[in-house]
């Protein structure tokens, strides 16, 4: 692919969801059944949006972008826009920027703990679509 | 293991009760929330072992819920009569630092956020008390902008006074497995078991025993099982005596105070030995010792309060002509793990120390406490014994002999 698409728009969401049906299977996500919203905020058009995973025992069974209010999550991750796009581009890891406080994650951190493996395949994943951020 | 699969027969605690009249008294004194810290809340409300701060918020209805350091929070999950959704485990990320994690979920407790949240804040001199500290409470205060914070752990303090009887049942069965500890000890000693023994060696063995019989831990903050030998008995303000190196040696006294933990119950009991050949001086010294432990334990009776107990005992000390030897005071306070220090409630003449003149209940667990030193002679002798004051007495929880055993 390369054409690059533009990063939480529908055609990367689409590319998104193709990519991680194909790459994570339920096995590798653990047979996991939880949800993550992530909260963009500063995004540069001055809007907030999100992108939420929905997990049914491993697989993804849902994956929104959008404006405003997020649906409902077990995990809610928040902040700046530059952040969030650095992790997809695997610039920076989602432990770090939440160990820094670039990032604040609203849930049960027991269970983040068993997640944060996942989620870093995710984000890895992510980072192969062509993307204009 | 802990209050999920034990807290049943005759170790059961009514947990949801206890809350609930927790929230009754936050009603009567307008308290929306309560945010416990210390270490005595955590064990009386949780029902599992917190050694990393914790807390415990308790809402003006329905279950409370529990924070801990993230590395012991499943733990924490596993054992207590909580469900694990009422446990949450804080760490240094956006979001989940101790202060932000537990001020939003007060403020998702409370009507707009706003209202009187119940702290604990104090003085002690049981280092792991766990008052909330003064950066703490700063940043508490800043993070739930329009509450109010309300020193309340009075509720707590005379709410857990009195014990049930499955607090007292898990007393009674950490002195039993003191009791094997004793033994192990004596048997280990006897027939010239001593020579070449250290006081820590002693500590340990006493310590396998107890775990084998199935105590959690040695859990007193005095440095675990509490050995002391020769001199070290003998200091007058030397009632907390860590196990060293030293070796036993022929003609000292020897004092084993030994500690096990049982589903948070706490045994405490301490023995002593004169290792031979033994003076007569020395035998003197047992005899006051023994027969003011006997007189002490025949006193405890609700009604009596530690001043008055105080008053009786060093009179008879005096008549006998050892008074000089007697520390002036015959008990301390224990409760589950984190209660240990004063007597009653917070309402003596010095904040946060003993009420002289509280008056002993039936139902209380204190622990029978005194220490006779003799430091000119290089002797010392301690006794501790949970009692539960009984409707006519005292009921010692330890059954091991009362002596001053001579060793050879």
């Amino acid at each position: 692919m390369a054409q690059k698409l533009r990063y939480l728009s529908p055609e990367w969401r689409d590319e998104a969801e193709k990519r991680l049906k194909a790459e994570l299977s339920p096995k590798k996500m653990n047979n996991i059944s939880s949800s993550m919203s992530n909260i963009y905020n500063n995004c540069p058009d001055g809007k907030t949006r999100y992108l939420v995973f929905r997990f049914e025992e491993g697989s993804l069974s849902e994956l929104l972008v959008g404006n405003g209010e997020p649906p409902a999550a077990e995990f809610i991750i928040t902040g700046d826009y530059e952040v969030l796009a650095k992790i997809t581009r695997a610039e920076l890891g989602a432990q770090k920027a939440l160990m820094t406080g670039k990032l604040k994650l609203k849930g049960n951190m027991i269970k983040a703990l068993k997640l944060a493996s996942i989620a870093d395949r995710l984000n890895k994943v992510l980072s192969t679509i062509p993307a204009q951020y | 293991m802990g209050s999920k699969t034990e807290n049943k027969g005759r170790f059961f605690i009514d947990f949801p009760a206890r809350i609930k009249s927790i929230q009754a008294e936050m009603a009567k004194k307008n308290i929306d929330v309560y945010l416990g810290s210390r270490l005595r809340t955590l064990s009386w409300t949780l029902d599992a072992f917190c050694p990393w701060r914790s807390f415990v918020v308790i809402p003006a209805e329905g279950l409370p819920a529990a924070f801990s350091f993230v590395i012991d929070a499943a733990r924490i999950a596993d054992e207590t009569w909580l469900p694990e959704e009422q446990v949450f485990g804080f760490a240094p990320m956006g979001g989940q630092d101790q202060i932000e994690l537990i001020s939003d979920y007060i403020k998702d407790l409370l009507k707009n956020g706003k209202g009187s949240v119940g702290i604990e804040s104090g003085m002690s001199n049981y280092l792991p008390e766990g008052w909330l500290s003064h950066y703490e409470y700063q940043r508490f205060n800043n993070a739930l902008e329009g509450c109010e914070l309300i020193n309340a752990h009075t509720i707590i303090d005379a709410l857990s006074l009195i014990k049930d009887e499955g607090t007292i049942n898990r007393f009674r069965e950490a002195s039993r497995i003191v009791d094997v500890g004793h033994k192990a000890v004596y048997e280990a000693i006897t027939n010239g078991g001593w020579k070449g023994m250290t006081e820590t060696e002693i500590a340990g063995l006493a310590a396998l025993a107890m775990r084998r019989e199935g105590s959690e831990w040695e859990w007193s903050f005095t440095g675990g099982n509490e050995i002391a030998s020769g001199y070290r008995t003998g200091f007058t303000g030397g009632a907390c005596t860590p196990a060293t190196r030293r070796k036993l040696a022929a003609g000292e006294p020897l004092m084993v105070d030994i500690h096990a933990m049982f589903m948070l119950g706490l045994g405490d009991h301490s023995h002593n030995y004169l290792i031979a050949p033994v003076t007569d001086r020395q035998f003197w010294h047992a005899k006051n010792f023994t027969d003011i432990v006997a007189l002490t334990l025949k006193t405890y009776k609700p009604g009596i309060s530690p001043s008055l107990l105080a008053d009786q005992m060093m009179a008879f000390a005096e008549d006998r002509g050892f008074s000089d030897y007697m520390v002036p005071g015959f008990e301390h306070g224990i409760g589950l793990l984190g209660d240990e220090w004063r007597i009653g409630l917070n309402n003596g003449p010095f904040p946060y120390w003993t009420n002289p003149d509280h008056v002993y209940q039936e139902n209380e667990v204190l622990i029978c406490a005194m220490q006779y030193a003799c430091q000119d002679d290089n002797i010392g002798f301690r006794y501790e014994n949970p009692i539960v004051i009984t409707k006519t007495g005292c009921e010692e929880m330890s059954k091991f002999p009362l002596s001053v055993d001579e060793i050879k």
